[in-house]
């Protein structure tokens, strides 16, 4: 097998969403001594993109992204064991993000997760139902260069307002994104965030605009 | 005034059933907990562990709110569902309580995994204390303003509170074991059925909370496999009418009443006006409950006066002809002013009546 075909294996592989068949191949390319940036360039956010149009043309659904998601960070952790610091894979910024309190939902977010780590974001999960005071204090912590409040809920409206407004007070930079299907333009200006979501997908469109 | 219930029950079940004979259109509106703690000062325990209390808050808040339609925003397939499941497997810790909001379930907790799935024990409605009091608190409904009670059923709603995000993981690489767990709660869906019949009767109409049928969450062929066919089942066993609601981005309204015989549906999404008034003229029978009152965004940062807008614009695109039923979109959330909520009573009393003046 060449190069250019193991490479084009293991993009049809994060196309397909086989996990298992993606650490197979990068594996072999590892061998093959592909570069692990070649690796993620030619192959593995190849891959990634030619899932976002699928999934643009309707063609591909949730359920895709997800399994191309999983494959994706399957594929960038063994890159990254392998080749330690050599890998020369950078992060692409460190995002924070969490369901807001009150809220224990967390579909939208966790995909969004998946996806940022697929694209080469680190992310700091917090989880749901985290209170504003626990997305300041990581915030002070890590200096993300995005914050993302995630909410179902229409109650959940109120506490990204609580959160936002903890935030800004104690002057923190990160851009803040809001996502949740209950949002609009109106309630994103009443949160006071750079932007919203109404769905997961969106979400990380709008977090690459907004960065 | 004393509120005239049988005006409404009149109003609202006569439009369902696309009479002429309403005097003007249905005021619908979802207030669940949060809403009726809000206007009666209650906990959502305080409510839940009385049926009187329980019946006499929402029946106050109903009123307060001048609705047409009343209902126990628990006797549903999602939370309280969750918490059936999370009793029956031993599993309270899936669940958090608030006070002045319904419990939640910890997403993908219950039935974390393939295991989980197989052992899942079915929860006997009858015993479950919540959900007893909340088909006691609908038969006092019943009773007290002889209003009938419709029963709201779901299967991918308790998909996603069980199972969580790995659910649309199973899609792709384990269908068999995401189909078993359908089954399982259909299975779950039917034993709260049975509960209703004994306790407060032949509901007039089933509610579906058919999450499902959103094109940004799966393809509409997949809707179909993990709900859409348990829905068919259902309809064979419960001779009424069937709604369907969702409350997704994109839904397949479109395609699903093409598959599945609804009498009305009930959407969030989608926003724009002409997608109903097209939707209107391609399904004249079909009613429509919604269309476009945002509770983000007139309803939650705009005047009463904003609210009068929409509602008007929502009577005079979709009520001639009848077989429509004004209610915001999504329930009411806690910021809403009430001024804004009371609005939509008053404009419909100034452009919905009967017959729909468009000039």
């Amino acid at each position: 097998m060449t190069e250019e075909e193991s490479l084009e294996k293991l993009k049809d592989a994060i196309i397909k969403g086989d996990s298992e068949k993606a650490i197979l191949l990068v594996n072999e390319s590892i061998k093959m001594g592909i570069q692990a940036k070649e690796i993620l360039n030619r192959a593995i956010l190849k891959g990634a993109e030619e899932v976002g149009n699928l999934y643009e043309e309707g063609e591909y659904f949730l359920p895709d992204l997800l399994m191309t998601g999983d494959a994706i960070n399957a594929a960038t952790e063994l890159l990254k064991s392998s080749f330690g610091q050599e890998s020369e894979i950078e992060s692409k910024g460190t995002i924070l993000i969490g369901t807001v309190e009150g809220d224990i939902h967390d579909l939208g977010k966790s995909l969004v997760v998946s996806l940022l780590k697929g694209q080469g974001f680190d992310v700091v999960d917090l989880g749901s139902d985290v209170p504003p005071e626990e997305f300041l204090r990581k915030a002070k912590e890590i200096n993300p260069i995005l914050i993302g409040l995630s909410g179902l809920m229409t109650m959940s409206i109120s506490k990204m307002i609580e959160t936002v407004n903890l935030l800004k007070s104690e002057n923190i930079q990160s851009r803040i994104i809001i996502g949740g299907g209950i949002l609009s333009k109106e309630s994103c200006e009443m949160v006071g965030a750079d932007d919203f979501a109404k769905d997961g997908w969106e979400g990380v469109k709008k977090i690459n605009n907004l960065i | 005034m004393v509120k005239d219930w049988a005006a409404s029950v009149n109003r609202i079940f006569r439009t369902i059933g696309g009479s002429k004979r309403v005097d003007k259109v249905p005021f619908l509106a979802f207030a669940g907990e949060q809403m009726i703690c809000r206007v009666t000062g209650k906990t959502v325990k305080e409510l839940y562990s009385s049926p009187k209390v329980y019946a006499n808050a929402i029946i106050s808040t109903f009123e307060f709110l001048d609705t047409d339609s009343i209902n126990v925003p628990s006797a549903y397939a999602g939370p309280i569902e969750a918490l059936a499941f999370a009793e029956s497997n031993n599993k309270l810790d899936a669940i958090k309580w608030f006070d002045y909001k319904p419990l939640m379930c910890k997403q993908g907790v219950i039935c974390k995994t393939e295991e989980d799935i197989e052992n899942l024990e079915i929860p006997d409605h009858g015993r479950n204390n919540v959900w007893k009091n909340s088909l006691l608190t609908a038969k006092l409904i019943n009773e007290k303003i002889n209003f009938p009670q419709v029963i709201s059923l779901s299967i991918w709603s308790v998909v996603q509170e069980l199972r969580g995000i790995d659910a649309y993981k199973d899609m792709r690489r384990n269908p068999d074991l995401l189909l078993k767990l359908c089954e399982k709660i259909y299975e779950s869906q039917m034993d709260v059925y049975e509960n209703w019949l004994e306790i407060v009767g032949m509901p007039p109409n089933v509610f579906i909370a058919g999450y499902s049928f959103n094109r940004h969450m799966m393809s509409f062929q997949d809707a179909m496999r993990y709900e859409g066919q348990f829905i068919k089942r259902m309809m064979n066993k419960i001779k009424v009418p069937f709604m369907l609601h969702n409350c997704g981005t994109s839904p397949y309204f479109t395609e699903v009443v093409e598959e599945i015989d609804f009498i009305a549906v009930n959407g969030s999404h989608p926003l724009d006006i002409e997608y109903w008034i097209d939707f209107k003229k391609k399904h004249p029978k079909i009613v429509i409950i919604g269309a476009n009152i945002d509770v983000s965004r007139e309803m939650l940062t705009g005047s009463p006066s904003d609210v009068e807008e929409k509602v008007k614009e929502n009577i005079l695109s979709l009520a001639p002809g009848g077989r429509y039923i004004c209610c915001p979109v999504c329930s009411l959330p806690w910021g809403v002013s009430i001024p804004n909520i009371l609005a939509i009573p008053k404009a419909i009393e100034k452009y919905g009546h009967y017959p729909i003046n468009i000039n």
